[in-house]
């Protein structure tokens, strides 16, 4: 027999929104949260291009390795860390599976020795680059990171947009956590039928709250002389000239190691 | 599925940026089109944007016991026309990536064209298909879910086996290898979307008539057939 659904009840009840964005509370809560973002993202996307472009060997591991001392040094809780790599984690394993086998005829798999090398190489460098964007994303609040996007030519409306989302988002991941904290009360995932019920209650009480809330803002918005410009104040951070300084002496010795300008040795 | 951060090769990495990027240009500048005539509309795209990352939330359950979550392009294209979910879908994608660690900054042009762009226009091709075939809301609405979703997934595989073909057997060899380990959590999932569509817009329906009608949703078989 099919486990029913109600067997991961406890799994659905456990994600809170809180555990959803751990990695945006880290980054608002950590030692880093007062510099400015640049400096942050010439560290962290520094080190995933390196992670990416430069030969896996040593390059990702050299990243990847300086990634995760950083995310000690700003103090990230392992957890949240370990938590957020699990899913992207997953599917590393799960896609690196067809890489060790081959097809020497239709619908015949062997195990292919040769694999080994580009299986290792792609699962190395999808790690290192992992750990890379956990800095970031650990570090930097994303509040932080939108009203600065226009200066890389996004136009203005696109970054409004994506700035109330985010903005939204958080009520309604946490309306779906109460919604179907309430259905789980009245035994709503009991049945595969109840479960799909339950379901289709939550996503439709998030589209109901989405546009309630967006009509609110509207109504509030007018009546304070809204004239299509959503400016908010962004905090000011200076940019420190010691961390990107040692930034760019950390990227430069991991590029000039992994293209062999310079021997570890 | 989201491929992670840093799994495609540099090249293929930004090979799909350069694919995606017309779509997403073409979206942004409907979107400040839009914008631009009716300021208000930021924000129920806001909304619209917000409801679909809130999607992802929802936890499909599945018959191994565990749980997934849906695509949401197939409601989303269907509600919100696929051109702007080319740019909510990249939104949405971003923060998935700099939030929960979903998917990447490198890969982003992979999951956008995968699931921003060809999952929306199958999905809402499919939907316009079957209501202009006389289908009732119903069957179009699971159409369009399951092949969004279904076309998200082939796109991926497709995605992985361009980038690591079967020493033997080539791309063709690594599409079966790929889309066969895949199609385990991807094809029931597929059809659990379609179904949960369904139920979602029948609630809607019922709860929220206006907007739908406002978003072009609820029109009679027949003003579609014209």
């Amino acid at each position: 027999m099919l486990p029913g659904p109600g067997s991961g009840s406890a799994t659905l009840l456990a994600g809170s929104a809180a555990s959803v964005f751990a990695l945006d509370i880290a980054a608002h809560t950590g030692p880093w949260r007062g510099r400015h973002p640049a400096e942050k993202a010439l560290l962290a996307l520094g080190l995933l291009v390196c992670a990416v472009a430069l030969p896996t060997w040593p390059g990702a591991l050299l990243s990847g390795g300086a990634a995760a001392v950083l995310l000690a040094v700003a103090r990230v809780p392992l957890v949240v860390v370990l938590r957020a790599a699990r899913v992207p984690l997953l599917f590393v394993v799960t896609s690196t599976i067809p890489l060790l086998a081959s097809m020497p005829a239709p619908l015949r798999l062997a195990i292919d020795p040769a694999g080994l090398p580009v299986a290792a190489q792609t699962a190395g460098r999808s790690v290192a680059a992992l750990t890379c964007l956990l800095l970031f994303t650990a570090t930097t609040p994303l509040s932080e990171v939108l009203p600065r996007l226009h200066r890389l030519g996004i136009p203005p409306a696109v970054t409004e947009v994506a700035a109330l989302t985010y903005r939204m988002l958080f009520l309604l991941v946490e309306s779906v956590r109460a919604v179907r904290q309430a259905q789980a009360a009245r035994l709503g995932f009991r049945t595969w039928r109840s479960a799909y019920r339950s379901l289709a209650g939550q996503a439709g009480a998030v589209f109901v709250r989405a546009l309630h809330r967006a009509r609110r803002l509207e109504e509030g918005l007018a009546v304070r002389g809204y004239t299509g410009s959503l400016a908010v104040q962004v905090g000011a951070h200076r940019v420190s000239v010691p961390f990107v300084a040692a930034t760019t002496a950390l990227l430069g010795v991991i590029v000039m190691v992994s293209t062999g300008w310079v021997s570890p040795w | 599925m989201h491929i992670a951060e840093g799994y495609l090769p540099p090249e293929q990495a930004a090979a799909w940026f350069v694919v995606s990027a017309p779509f997403v240009v073409h979206g942004s500048r409907a979107l400040v089109r839009q914008v631009r005539a009716d300021p208000e509309s930021k924000l129920l795209l806001g909304a619209a944007g917000a409801f679909t990352f809130a999607l992802s939330a929802l936890k499909i359950p599945s018959v191994t016991g565990s749980s997934s979550h849906p695509t949401g392009t197939g409601l989303g294209a269907v509600l919100f026309r696929p051109p702007v979910m080319s740019v909510l879908g990249g939104i949405v994608l971003l923060f998935q990536a700099l939030l929960l660690a979903h998917g990447g900054l490198s890969t982003l042009g992979a999951n956008v064209f995968s699931m921003a762009i060809v999952g929306p226009w199958v999905a809402f091709g499919s939907y316009t298909m079957v209501r202009r075939a006389g289908g009732g809301m119903d069957p179009a609405v699971f159409a369009a879910a399951a092949l969004g979703s279904l076309a998200t997934y082939g796109v991926t595989v497709a995605q992985l086996a361009l980038a690591f073909p079967d020493p033997t057997a080539g791309i063709v060899g690594a599409l079966a290898k790929f889309g066969g380990i895949f199609a385990v959590t991807q094809i029931p999932l597929a059809i659990s979307e379609g179904l949960l569509t369904v139920l979602v817009v029948r609630l809607l329906s019922r709860t929220s008539g206006d907007e739908l009608r406002r978003l072009g949703l609820l029109r009679p078989a027949a003003e579609v057939r014209a």
